[in-house]
């Protein structure tokens, strides 16, 4: 049973990876915490819902939806977020108006879609698979392969293109970053996309796993993906990786051992404590935040 | 809402104006306002305008709160709704099953919410930016996965069911007789004593300066930990005020009274009314609380709306309705360069420093 | 001096804006009867406050085109309290204020009913929430119903359909942390004692969560023949699915609450042979329900929930008990209320002396992908 709880926990984890990724990604550029990344995640599952409705298939359904939240990332970032930067507002603004994004859409989609929670097909699913006495899902597997493929290309990115040069540049120093000829504004537009893209995967692969799409799902997995990220040292790839990893695991083992009541706040417990032990998280960087 | 949106610098004309003028009949605009504080209640005989008015004076309590440890000592806190749910509940509690009087169970609500704010305050002294922010918001979910799975004190998910109202001599405080009014008026009145004391004293200078630089603040020899963790003391007392005020005027709550939800609105108070700002609590306050109430007939769209005030707010007035008008910028001597952080923008030559480096 | 200076000030804009708040409240006597609707019209709930007020607007559509009550017409002012207590508590003085609205229908959470009930209870304004299930609501006065099913009862309903119909005897129970589902799974716990089964495992889980692998895992492990579920649809559909996965065999048994059309569409072929008490039946030979549920899907273009249907009712019941009555006064209304018997599509309603819904159950399962009547 412990395996089979573990299989739940890393399965869960990669998705909390994927969301994580894109609160690391925008807080590596811009010192930001985009609260409206979890309502993001919500819109892409939506997405994917009405374009499988549509019938064009798997796959060019979930490339509309991650266009189009990539899009809705830009959107974000060109319509609320770059006149505060222009203005050289205090960051405690931006956050208000991530808040504030985040009231639009997730209302918006209430709106549109109803506030009921909705069927969403099974995206991929051969039965389970049983080694030894432990069952693992087909729909489990596949999810923590599209999370690993797409975590590595999210690392090559940044670690290997020229675009990922310039974003690692940008996330030292905006200025000098210019000073070297690089577009400060295209590389935060990309990386709202990249974020927008990610949590559209992350939202149709949950939505695809539970079978279920609700305009409120982006909130607790939004607020858990953040610790996550926070507990991996935020700003930092892999940290929001491994983050994501032992929210899910933990939650997954709390809610098997503790009671489904307790599920939700072990991922703040075991934050905390960490963040007691080493206060810029596991792989976080001294000096990383400026006083 | 649209006016205060177009023009910073025409409102803040305006404002200029209409206090210069006060300033000049100081004595009888004050007189005026005291009665007039006074004999609202008399004035408004609605209840239902009088009920909001009542929770713009919490709400202002909360943000009063939440300003020392945000406005003035710069510390983000996204769980502020944790203090006003241990408040509500520790009065609620003491009252319901041991039958004690509304005005002993309340300081005890809040000096108990002050106990968490230790609890909170001491081990976040290390954290700031975004580590600090997810702290406080984890510990307003933990606070809220305790009140729901602690059956034995809490009642759990059922909640705490008729609450006794306040009463003084065996007469119960109500809305109608607006007992609850002239209550929520004192406690209003003490908490922004207390906070103006404070702000005005060597302490909220304190504050300030550590809000403003952190590691200036300690070179200046400021005992940064000891005034974060008096910020979040005090703070987390008033809220537990607001919170038993709050669970004796309603008399009934569960876990879902006092959710992230609400964090996230008293901080938009804070931000919203101007941080730093003592009057920008009550503006923000009397804006965000009374907004659902105006915004009913767009119905659906109501929080849409909402959400499209506070962007539009924070791109035209991020300093607030009401903040930063008193600072006058310090211009540097010619030839000294303060913008080599990598946060802020190109600095120019005798720029302003006031920008904040808050790091959410 | 300043700032004391800026704090009258912000009085005065605030004094301003009161002002005019109360201008808006003031209403003359108007020719119109009006009920008011109390619930979540946006945030997470909002589906169920939709239902309300769609409901009761059918109800009053169906009066007003045959002449209205006491031969006025009658209009439905709806309040949306976004699921919130301190929402629910400014319109409760909002209602109470205003003389023309003659009872309230509402507020869905039992957490946000008991919030405003007191408050209609002072003001003597008859209120009945469709919804509200905490074993205190009803006791909160003479003005305060519930057209809800009492917990009890269904229950032990659903533990008869678990043991008897199903014939399995270890009960796996798995309910949402709310009032309602806490409070129904510790009496079902005891009624399944007695009717001679095993509670062999319960779980809890947080109203909203969509995961249940972990609580299929130890519900599986501990051999439950048969799950009662104390959730509504969007717990009831996940866990069916999910469970079926792990053990295609298990049974199912729900609660009225869960009762949607939503349940199918979200569990599909896995909600197959999934039992339900329900005071509400679809298919019902009944002639008042299908011209309601036709009635209803014609407006708009969903089927009613059981839920819905209750606050089809309550509108139903408050609309007689006017014409009963012969005046619109709000007391003689709350009497006319607790005398009534009144036959709707949730059955036959009476209300006991605390309050209470006394009403028959119909048993239904789910077969080929409609709700059909176990006999």
């Amino acid at each position: 049973m412990i395996l089979d709880q573990l299989v739940n926990g890393l399965a869960l984890g990669m998705v909390y990876a994927l969301i994580a990724v894109g609160y690391s990604l925008v807080f590596g550029i811009l010192r930001l915490i985009n609260f409206s990344h979890g309502s993001v995640y919500a819109f892409g599952a939506h997405m994917a819902m009405v374009f499988v409705g549509m019938e064009y298939g798997i796959v060019p359904a979930l490339i509309f939806s991650i266009i189009l939240t990539g899009m809705l990332g830009i959107a974000i970032d060109k319509l609320a977020l770059a006149p505060l930067r222009a203005k050289n507002s205090k960051r405690i603004a931006a956050l208000i108006t991530t808040i504030g994004v985040s009231y639009i859409i997730q209302n918006l989609l209430m709106i549109v879609y109803g506030s009921e929670t909705k069927f969403f097909p099974k995206l991929f699913d051969y039965g389970n698979i049983n080694i030894g006495r432990v069952s693992i899902g087909t729909t489990q597997l596949f999810i923590v392969g599209v999370s690993l493929v797409l975590l590595v290309l999210l690392s090559y990115i940044i670690k290997k293109t020229k675009i990922g040069l310039a974003m690692r540049a940008v996330e030292q120093n905006h200025k000098a970053a210019s000073l070297m000829g690089i577009d400060v504004n295209f590389i935060v537009t990309f990386t709202f996309f990249l974020g927008g893209a990610s949590a559209a995967i992350a939202g149709t692969l949950i939505s695809g796993y539970y079978q279920v799409v609700y305009p409120n799902m982006g909130f607790l997995a939004g607020l858990k993906a953040f610790s996550a990220a926070v507990l991996g040292g935020i700003g930092i790839l892999h940290g929001a990786i491994v983050g994501g990893l032992i929210v899910g695991v933990s939650e997954s083992f709390a809610a098997a051992y503790l009671g489904g009541t307790y599920r939700d706040a072990v991922a703040f417990v075991i934050l905390i404590a960490v963040l007691l032990v080493k206060p810029t998280g596991l792989f976080g960087k001294k000096g990383n935040i400026k006083v | 809402m649209e006016k205060k949106n177009y023009g910073t610098h025409k409102l803040n004309h305006i404002v200029g104006k209409i206090q210069g003028a006060m300033i000049k009949n100081k004595n009888i605009v004050i007189a005026l306002l005291i009665t007039l504080v006074l004999a609202l209640p008399y004035i408004i005989s609605s209840q239902y305008v009088l009920r909001i008015i009542i929770m713009i004076g919490v709400y202002s309590i909360l943000s009063l709160s939440l300003g020392l440890v945000t406005g003035y000592a710069g510390q983000v806190s996204l769980g502020h709704a944790a203090f006003y749910a241990i408040g509500a509940y520790t009065s609620a509690i003491l009252s319901v099953n041991y039958g004690i009087s509304f005005f002993i169970t309340v300081p005890v609500a809040a000096m108990i919410a002050a106990l968490c704010g230790l609890l909170l305050g001491l081990p976040t002294l290390r954290l700031s930016g975004p580590y600090l922010a997810i702290t406080t918001l984890g510990f307003g979910e933990i606070v809220r996965m305790v009140l729901s799975n602690w059956d034995r004190v809490t009642n759990g998910p059922l909640g705490i069911s008729r609450i006794p109202r306040p009463s003084i001599l065996g007469i119960e405080l109500t809305l109608a007789n607006n007992g609850l009014y002239y209550l929520i008026l004192i406690f209003v009145a003490i908490t922004t004593v207390v906070m103006l004391a404070i702000v005005k004293s060597k302490m909220g200078r304190a504050m300030m300066a550590l809000r403003e630089d952190e590691l200036a603040a300690t070179m200046m020899g400021i005992r940064i930990t000891y005034y974060k963790v008096v910020a979040f003391v005090v703070s987390a007392f008033f809220s537990g005020l607001a919170g038993a005020f709050y669970a004796h005027m309603i008399r009934f709550i569960d876990p879902n009274s006092f959710t992230f939800d609400t964090s996230i609105l008293i901080l938009s108070i804070v931000i919203l009314g101007g941080m730093g700002t003592i009057k920008g609590m009550f503006l923000g306050s009397a804006l965000l609380i009374s907004f659902p109430e105006f915004a009913r007939f767009l119905q659906a769209y109501r929080f849409v709306v909402y959400g499209v005030v506070l962007i539009m707010m924070m791109r035209y007035r991020p300093q607030g309705i009401l903040g930063g008008q008193k600072k006058t910028e310090y211009k540097l001597p010619k030839g000294v360069d303060v913008g080599q952080s990598k946060e802020t923008a190109p600095g120019k030559t005798g720029e302003s420093i006031n920008t904040v480096e808050e790091g959410v | 001096m300043k700032k004391v200076i800026g704090i009258l000030l912000v009085g005065i804009l605030m004094m301003t804006v009161f002002v005019g708040c109360q201008s808006q409240t003031t209403s003359q006597e108007s020719e119109v009867i009006k009920i008011a609707v109390a619930g979540p019209l946006t945030g997470d709930f909002a589906e169920y406050g939709t239902g309300f007020s769609n409901a009761a607007a059918l109800m009053v559509e169906q009066w007003n085109e045959a002449g209205g009550v006491l031969g006025q017409q009658i209009e439905l002012v709806v309040f949306d309290d976004k699921n919130t207590g301190e929402e629910a508590a400014t319109i409760a003085e909002r209602i109470a204020g205003d003389k023309d609205i003659k009872a309230v229908i509402g507020h869905f959470a039992s957490g946000v009913a008991m919030v405003a009930s007191p408050t209609y209870q002072e003001a003597g304004i008859l209120n009945i929430s469709p919804s509200a299930s905490h074993p205190d609501f009803s006791g909160e006065g003479d003005f305060i119903f519930r057209n809800n099913t009492v917990i009890d009862i269904e229950a032990q309903v659903a533990v008869n359909l678990a043991i008897d119909t199903l014939d399995k005897k270890n009960v796996g129970i798995l309910s949402v942390r709310t009032d309602w589902g806490t409070s129904t799974a510790d009496i079902t716990k005891d009624l399944v004692e007695k009717a001679g089964g095993t509670v062999v495992d319960h779980q809890e889980v947080v109203d909203g969560t969509i995961d249940f692998s972990s609580n299929i895992t130890r519900l599986h492990s501990a051999d439950a023949d048969v799950i009662i579920v104390v959730g509504m649809y969007n717990t009831l559909g996940p866990f069916a699915s999910q469970y079926k996965a792990v053990n295609p065999e298990i049974e199912l048994v729900g609660f009225s609450n869960a009762y949607s059309q939503q349940l199918i569409n979200l569990a599909q072929e896995n909600a197959e042979n999934i039992h339900f008490p329900t005071i509400f039946f679809h298919g019902s030979v009944e002639e008042n329900v299908s011209s309601f549920v036709s009635a209803y899907e014609a407006k708009y273009g969903s089927s009613p929930s059981s839920l819905t249907a209750q606050a089809y009712d309550s509108a139903g019941i408050i609309l007689k008990a006017i014409e009963n009555a012969g005046t619109a006064d709000r007391s003689a209304i709350k009497d006319e209320v607790s005398k009534l018997v009144y036959d709707g599509v949730t059955g036959e309603t009476k209300f006991e002396d605390n309050g209470d819904a006394i009403k028959a159950f119909s048993l239904v399962k789910i077969e080929n992908g409609q709700f059909i009547e176990v006999k």
